[in-house]
């Protein structure tokens, strides 16, 4: 903590910014952690197994994910103040046939687990 | 005299850093494999690369040596082409959940939707492509005529993504230094954010090339051009710190060069020798993740990084600059490190003389 203060004040004499978040020659930008993980299980209503091959994605985001053998799923998303995470059945009846579903998260801090109980049709 | 102070302060800034040494960034070369065969790479990596890619547990059990991480600590995977790699979104996934953030370098040749949302979700958060001319002279550079077209798409989708920090770099030459202009409008109309401008060093295939490599007036031109752009405010665009550029520091980046290698700037090269920047001669290895502890020996060797007198010689030796500059990057010193192998400041002075 002592020696953070120290390089704020040697480096803020210099009166230049970037001091702390630099970029190596032929590296990226830094990335400032604005994301959250979210991850969980699709299970059937009736028969309480997982369910593979559901897309799940968030609102207003390309970012989407199936669920696997398991019916288990995990990804980073962005920040923000709310998600509507949709669950749906999009490969016919492949695994099944599932009524989609939405669910909607608020004040989520880092990492968010999900049981998804879908109901077949 | 008030820039006079800010250099002094810059200065024991600087020595404060190199004392504490905090590791904040850390490459790793995950493959030497490439899909492309540029003209200027400095690796010299090929499609046929015969070098076995680092297996990740590999480089895993390195990163578990570091028991506490800085707060803005990242791995940033580089290569070869390390979207070549099929587990890519793999290691990506496994580097969050041993605790650290990570980012990508690539050419964008294989960066389509579909890569990009897979590596959303593996949790990439930062990332930087290259884009070296319009689509002519980026895919003569590039040796190959889809690349532009693949790495276009690439900068649309990256720039779409609000998650992202991203970053185009351009590795300016005799072809393309005409076209900066164009380039820039380019970006800005893509939405790109920010803009990284290289020189080419004359290492691996490039040196055989003059040209890729700026002639003296040209690099005045270069640097010209950024600071003007720089004013407009419409990218962040600015010079890589690959270098000291004396009169025009802090008219072309943000911060005065600091060469951070082996001071922050850490690296577990393809064979697992531990290094700063991967495009540092491999004669600067501290050791290798195969024998040693990654950061036991980053806390105690990496001394030829972190106290730089030994560059004072050859060019250097009585350069009225040296104490700021301390022998400019140290990916500027190859084989038997007599003297530096490019002195931005002295191509500076010449391009000033004519």
């Amino acid at each position: 903590m002592k020696q953070n203060w120290r390089r704020k004040l040697l480096g803020g004499l210099s009166l230049t910014s970037a001091l702390f978040i630099f970029q190596a020659c032929y590296g990226t930008p830094h990335d400032f952690g604005l994301d959250i993980f979210i991850e969980g299980q699709v299970k059937s209503e009736k028969t309480d197994k997982p369910v593979k091959g559901i897309k799940v994605s968030v609102s207003d985001k390309m970012q989407f994910e199936y669920t696997n053998e398991e019916g288990k799923f995990s990804f980073y998303t962005e920040t923000a103040d709310s998600y509507k995470i949709i669950f749906e059945d999009i490969d016919s009846n492949q695994n099944g046939i599932f009524v989609g579903k939405d669910t909607l998260l608020t004040n989520i801090n880092k990492t968010v687990y999900l049981d998804i109980v879908l109901e077949e049709k | 005299m008030f820039l006079g102070l800010r250099k002094k302060s810059f200065q024991r800034f600087k020595k404060f850093e190199t004392k504490i040494h905090e590791l904040n960034y850390l490459f790793w070369e995950c493959t030497l494999r490439c899909n492309l065969s540029c003209l200027h790479c400095g690796s010299d990596c090929s499609k046929d690369n015969s070098t076995e890619d680092m297996p990740l547990a590999d480089f895993l059990s390195a990163l578990d040596t570091i028991k506490s991480k800085s707060d803005n600590f990242t791995v940033v995977i580089t290569g070869g082409e390390p979207l070549i790699r099929k587990d890519i979104e793999l290691c990506g996934r496994e580097i969050r959940k041993h605790g650290a953030r990570w980012s990508l370098v690539s050419n964008g040749y294989l960066y389509d939707q579909q890569k990009h949302i897979s590596l959303l979700n593996a949790g990439l958060g930062a990332l930087t492509l290259s884009l070296d001319g319009l689509e002519e002279t980026h895919n003569w550079l590039r040796n190959t005529n889809r690349s532009f077209s693949k790495v276009d798409t690439a900068i649309s989708l990256a720039a779409s993504s609000s998650r992202l920090n991203f970053d185009v770099v351009t590795c300016v030459n005799r072809r393309n230094i005409h076209e900066l202009s164009s380039i820039y409008n380019y970006l800005i109309g893509k939405g790109v954010k920010a803009w990284r401008l290289f020189t080419i060093v004359p290492i691996g295939r490039a040196k055989n090339i003059p040209e890729l490599l700026l002639t003296d007036f040209q690099f005045k031109e270069l640097l010209d051009f950024i600071s003007l752009k720089r004013k407009q405010n419409s990218i962040d665009l600015k010079f890589s710190c690959e270098g000291y550029v004396g009169p025009y520091e802090l008219k072309v980046r943000d911060s005065f060069f600091f060469c951070r290698a082996g001071i922050n700037i850490g690296s577990i090269l393809i064979d697992g020798s531990i290094s700063a920047c991967p495009n540092i001669d491999r004669a600067f290895s501290q050791g290798n993740i195969y024998k040693d502890n990654f950061y036991e020996l980053w806390e105690s060797r990496f001394q030829p990084f972190r106290d730089r007198s030994w560059t004072k010689k050859g060019k250097c030796e009585s350069c009225s600059d040296y104490w700021f500059c301390q022998g400019n990057g140290l990916h500027n010193w190859h084989n038997n490190k007599k003297n530096v192998l490019i002195c931005h400041h002295e191509r500076i002075q010449k391009a000033l003389e004519c």
